[in-house]
């Protein structure tokens, strides 16, 4: 039958396109946590939502030696999931992870794992097998489309069920619970950076032991860091949004990324209710990131989409909008080219996953059908429907 | 979209000659960069030479003058060029060991010099002599050693940054210290002598061409609270315009860093702001061409990265015709560029 | 009444304008131009450094002597053609620019006794926001060292023309309740010359007639990433080239005089030219688009989408009959 075949055929093309652990990897060997990107082949590494990884510009992770900075308007602490999954990613990874400005309860709070992030899969689609019987054969391919944004860009999918329980411990991205906490033998091996009162520049010191610890590191071990809520009055003193300390620090950040190149990344957060994207600070700040990606929290939560009866049981109302301004090597290179930049996102954050899927206004009520089709995701490739 | 050589047809008239002490300002903003536009500047300077020296050694002379290119970058990597440069078949590494190319890295140790050359420099002020003594062991490939260094000016961090860019062949690291114009000299003095280095072996019907790469990141990283403001950076930037052919200037022009300093604003602009949007602004009044980057006004589509305005800025002649162009950039790099209404 | 008042306008202020830019009579000892990116002073003061030229080959005409041009270049790199004297201002002091400009000066023995001095500023700008020049630096002496005579004996006439960028944002003034830089200049300035490019008075003309919002350029479009909107689609057509000068003269006797005047290209003119070559913008073709010969000007009957091409007797008559049937 055609549908077999079809699917057997897609899975070699996939895990052609990006085999993790391939021998011509450049990156340090044998790291689980390090995978060729299928656009271009340079490292990445996931940055523990597996639908953040497939919103970077084709690299299905964040290209190493590259920065990525969240935004946030509003009060809510979306970004700071994001931070956490990924600050979690790392240490599962075995990846020192490096955490500037927070105490170490901070690090406490992470997310338990659960497992592997195609793992957290088959559970979601299991769970929607009976609703996915309604939708005619054709559509099949459209939900794995819709769950992983980047489409034939995707995480590969794991071959067979039994290797992947195997191969459970060297998966790319992983899962996380909100609700639990992360207990991992390498979660010691966290550093906290506080801000010391200085004279000057608040950050020297911080980026002077960043230097020191990449440096005397072996060239093997891979690096994080996290940047929560930067500039946060909260946790910085007020002279440190000075142009001449923060700006100096986020390009003293960049001349780090760029002289290790292979083995760092940076996630850093920014409330945009105290510094709003309009002033010539923030915008340098951006100027000064490999991607800037824009969080817009709806006001009410989700009360409206959910009473108003648009969203099915299982799909849950989106919790806000996702602006991409600039993505990682992408912009770089003069962007704009791909498909994921300008398209409207929303996401949603549960208890186990935070997920990113293009937003679109919710159909009609009464056309329950054509909404089962359309709600997995976005416009599928004119080769996806071709027989 | 049919695939276009490295120098897209459209551009090549902006891209290939620029007047004698001319200036060339290109702006980009966050969604549209202009590295690309660098890179073809650097490639319709210097493919010319370098495909003639791969094939015959001897029809250097044959072009007539030669051109070379210094590139200052204050927010990428030498890395990063020389892997975008190869893309487009240009070898840096190799046009910089045969003098026509130099870089100078503006990112690496800009404001932080590692921990031992900080306190190598500051320690002993009267040590120069020991230190200057290793400079002769150290291999410096064509280069007449201590010509610039003794002609230009005594610089402090000299033999540091003769030192690393042994180390490295190629970038010189630029390290901005104290404050205010001193330190704003300082680094010229470390252009300027890369500058020396490549006119050392040039010939009279030579071009330089200088290309600073975003020095508005130096101007807003410092700002008046250090005593630097756009009209410090403009004369520093006309200094070294001084000793060059023609100069190239990346900045950006985002809204925020343009508009929030407007006579119309009602608010009050933060320096960052208003110091750039007088840096930006005065180095249009000055540039012969200004070629401005932006994204499509509806928003992303499919084959259209951004529209690149050409205009004639305020020291134009009528030479130059203004244009409105798109561009497309594929994922290899390779970029594609046409007129509103073709493709 | 009108055409009568534009031709004696026309006469005046073309002769006016004549004399401050062929700088006779010294008409202006001190003139602010202020452009824009949209439009550049450079065109005007070529156009200065041309009649100074010609008005010195042009040695027939005694009355127009020799004028000495001296460039101070803030912005300005290399010398521009005609330019007697180019002095670079860059990095230098107020103290030394005043030296020096009075040091290429030809000292008044060599020169003839009548000799004019033109002297340009580029652009004042970096001047004004420079952090290098002190707080004691004075704008109006500046200005006024530069061109008072070098020596009490010598009787050179010097004319100062000063262009100030008026889209470059100022720094935020040391003292709150001093005069703004640009205030200072346009109220020591005996004329102040803005420009804008034809075009787009064109474009604003358009949308008045029309009652529409007037079109903005460039950066006052707010759009992210432009920082020019002048773009030459009508080049080559000679239709709206030119650059438009609107002039504020202040006279000797006090009065005020303002008139808005074209500059055509200098491609369209040869550089010798002696006969003036600016014109009223109201005398503009494309600007006061000529009137249908048979309009009068004091027709104030609106003209109608239903107007019947009556005769004026043939309407009296239609208007006066009526009555007449009632």
């Amino acid at each position: 039958m055609s549908f077999r075949k079809r699917n057997i055929g897609l899975s070699v093309g996939v895990d052609r396109a990006a085999v993790p652990n391939a021998p011509a990897q450049p990156a340090p060997e044998s790291n689980p946590g390090i995978r060729p990107s299928p656009d271009d082949g340079r490292p990445t590494t996931s940055t523990g939502t597996p639908s953040l990884d497939n919103l970077l510009a084709g690299h299905a992770g964040l290209p190493m030696g590259k920065t990525l900075l969240i935004e946030e308007n509003g009060t809510t602490d979306f970004a700071g999931a994001l931070l956490r999954y990924y600050a979690a990613e790392g240490v599962v990874q075995e990846q020192k992870v490096h955490v500037v400005g927070v105490p170490e309860q901070w690090g406490r709070s992470l997310p338990g794992l659960i497992g592997t992030a195609e793992s957290l899969n088959d559970k979601r689609s299991d769970k929607r097998k009976d609703e996915k019987m309604k939708i005619a054969w054709r559509y099949e391919r459209l939900g794995e489309f819709g769950a992983g944004i980047a489409g034939s860009r995707d995480a590969p999918a794991a071959a067979s069920p039994g290797e992947q329980d195997g191969k459970q411990q060297v998966a790319f991205c992983h899962a996380f619970d909100l609700t639990k906490r992360l207990a991992h033998p390498s979660i010691t091996n966290m550093t906290f950076t506080p801000l010391m009162p200085s004279r000057g520049s608040p950050f020297t010191a911080v980026l002077n032991r960043l230097q020191t610890a990449i440096e005397s590191d072996s060239p093997s071990v891979v690096h994080r860091i996290v940047i929560p809520s930067l500039l946060n009055p909260t946790m910085y003193p007020p002279d440190a949004c000075q142009p001449e300390y923060v700006l100096q620090f986020l390009h003293g950040l960049k001349a780090v990324m760029s002289a290790y190149t292979s083995r760092v990344t940076a996630m850093i957060t920014l409330p945009l209710s105290l510094f709003p994207r309009s002033s010539g600070l923030v915008r340098w700040m951006e100027l000064l990131s490999d991607g800037v990606i824009e969080l817009c929290p709806f006001p009410h939560s989700s009360d409206n989409l959910a009473t108003s009866g648009a969203a099915t049981s299982s799909e849950e109302p989106p919790q806000g909008m996702l602006k991409t301004h600039r993505l990682p090597v992408l912009h770089e290179r003069g962007g704009g080219s791909d498909r994921n930049v300008g398209l409207d996102w929303a996401f949603i954050l549960s208890r186990r996953r935070f997920e990113i899927k293009p937003f679109s206004l919710p159909p009609d009520e009464g056309d329950k059908e054509a909404q089962e089709a359309s709600a997995p995701g976005g416009m599928p490739k004119k080769s996806d429907l071709e027989f | 979209m049919p695939s276009q050589p490295p120098l897209p047809p459209l551009l090549t008239p902006y891209l290939s000659s620029q007047p004698e002490s001319s200036l060339t300002l290109v702006s980009s903003i966050l969604g549209a960069t202009s590295n690309w536009l660098v890179l073809r500047f650097l490639h319709a300077s210097l493919s010319a030479s370098s495909n003639s020296n791969a094939s015959f050694g001897l029809e250097e002379s044959h072009n007539g003058s030669k051109k070379k290119v210094v590139l200052v970058s204050f927010l990428r990597s030498w890395e990063f060029w020389r892997a975008e440069a190869k893309r487009l078949g240009l070898d840096l590494a190799r046009l910089a060991g045969q003098k026509q190319f130099a870089f100078v890295d503006g990112l690496s140790e800009l404001f932080c010099a590692p921990q031992a050359e900080t306190a190598a420099t500051i320690a002993p002020p009267n040590a120069g002599s020991p230190a200057r003594t290793t400079l002769p062991l150290r291999p410096q490939p064509g280069a007449v050693p201590g010509r610039g260094p003794s002609s230009v000016a005594p610089v402090p961090n000299n033999s540091y940054a003769a030192r690393s860019q042994s180390e490295l062949g190629i970038a010189k690291k630029l390290h901005f210290s104290g404050r205010g114009i001193g330190a704003l000299d300082a680094l010229e003095r470390d252009i300027a002598l890369v500058i020396q280095q490549q006119r050392s072996t040039m010939d009279d019907s030579d071009e330089l061409l200088l290309i600073i790469d975003q020095p508005d990141f130096l101007l807003a990283a410092t700002g008046p609270v250090m005593g630097i403001g756009a009209t410090e950076m403009a004369e520093w930037l006309s200094a070294l315009q001084q000793n060059v052919h023609a100069t190239i200037v990346t900045l950006a022009a985002d809204s925020p860093l343009i508009h929030n300093a407007s006579t119309s604003g009602n608010q009050m602009a933060a320096p960052v702001e208003s110091e750039h949007a007088a840096f930006a602004i005065s180095l249009a009044h000055r540039a012969r061409s200004v070629m401005q980057l932006r994204t499509l006004e509806t928003g992303a589509a499919r084959d259209v990265s951004g529209v690149l305005r050409i205009s004639r800025g305020g020291g134009a002649d009528d030479s130059l015709d203004e244009r409105e162009l798109l561009y497309y950039i594929q994922r290899d790099g390779g970029v594609t560029v046409f007129g509103r209404g073709e493709s | 009444m009108a055409p009568v008042n534009l031709s004696h306008r026309r006469t005046h202020n073309l002769l006016l304008i004549s004399k401050l830019l062929s700088l006779r009579d010294t008409a202006s000892p001190l003139t602010l131009l202020q452009d824009s990116l949209e439009q550049p002073a450079t065109p005007l003061i070529r156009e200065y450094i041309r009649r100074a030229k010609a008005s010195s080959c042009n040695s027939v005409d005694q009355l127009l002597s020799k004028v000495h041009v001296t460039l101070i270049g803030l912005e300005t790199l290399k010398q521009p053609d005609g330019v007697d004297a180019f002095v670079s201002a860059c990095r230098k002091s107020p103290t030394d620019i005043v030296k020096e400009v009075a040091a290429v000066y030809p000292s008044s023995a060599s020169a003839g006794p009548s000799k004019r001095r033109l002297i340009i500023i580029d652009a004042i700008n970096p001047l004004i926001s420079s952090k290098r020049v002190d707080a004691g630096f004075h704008l109006p002496s500046f200005l006024g060292s530069l061109i008072a005579p070098t020596s009490p004996t010598a009787k050179a006439d010097s004319s100062l023309v000063v262009n100030y960028h008026q889209d470059v944002p100022g720094l935020p003034q040391q003292n709150p309740y001093s005069p703004s830089p640009l205030s200072m200049l346009t109220y020591l300035a005996t004329s102040v010359i803005t420009l804008h490019s034809f075009s787009h008075i064109l474009a604003r003309k358009a949308a008045r007639d029309r009652s529409l919002v007037a079109p903005v350029f460039g950066l006052e479009e707010e759009q992210e990433g432009v920082l020019l909107g002048r773009l030459d689609k009508l080049r080559g057509t000679n239709a709206a080239e030119g650059i438009v000068l609107e002039l504020e003269h202040r006279r000797k006797s006090g009065r005020g005089v303002l008139e808005w005047y074209i500059l055509p290209p200098a491609s369209r003119f040869s550089p010798q030219q002696v006969k003036e070559v600016v014109t009223l913008l109201d005398d503009n073709v494309l600007y006061n688009p000529p009137m249908e010969p048979d309009t009068n000007a004091d027709d104030e009957e609106p003209k109608s989408t239903f107007e019947l091409g009556l005769t004026e007797r043939q309407r009296r008559e239609r208007e006066g009959g009526r009555p007449a049937l009632l």
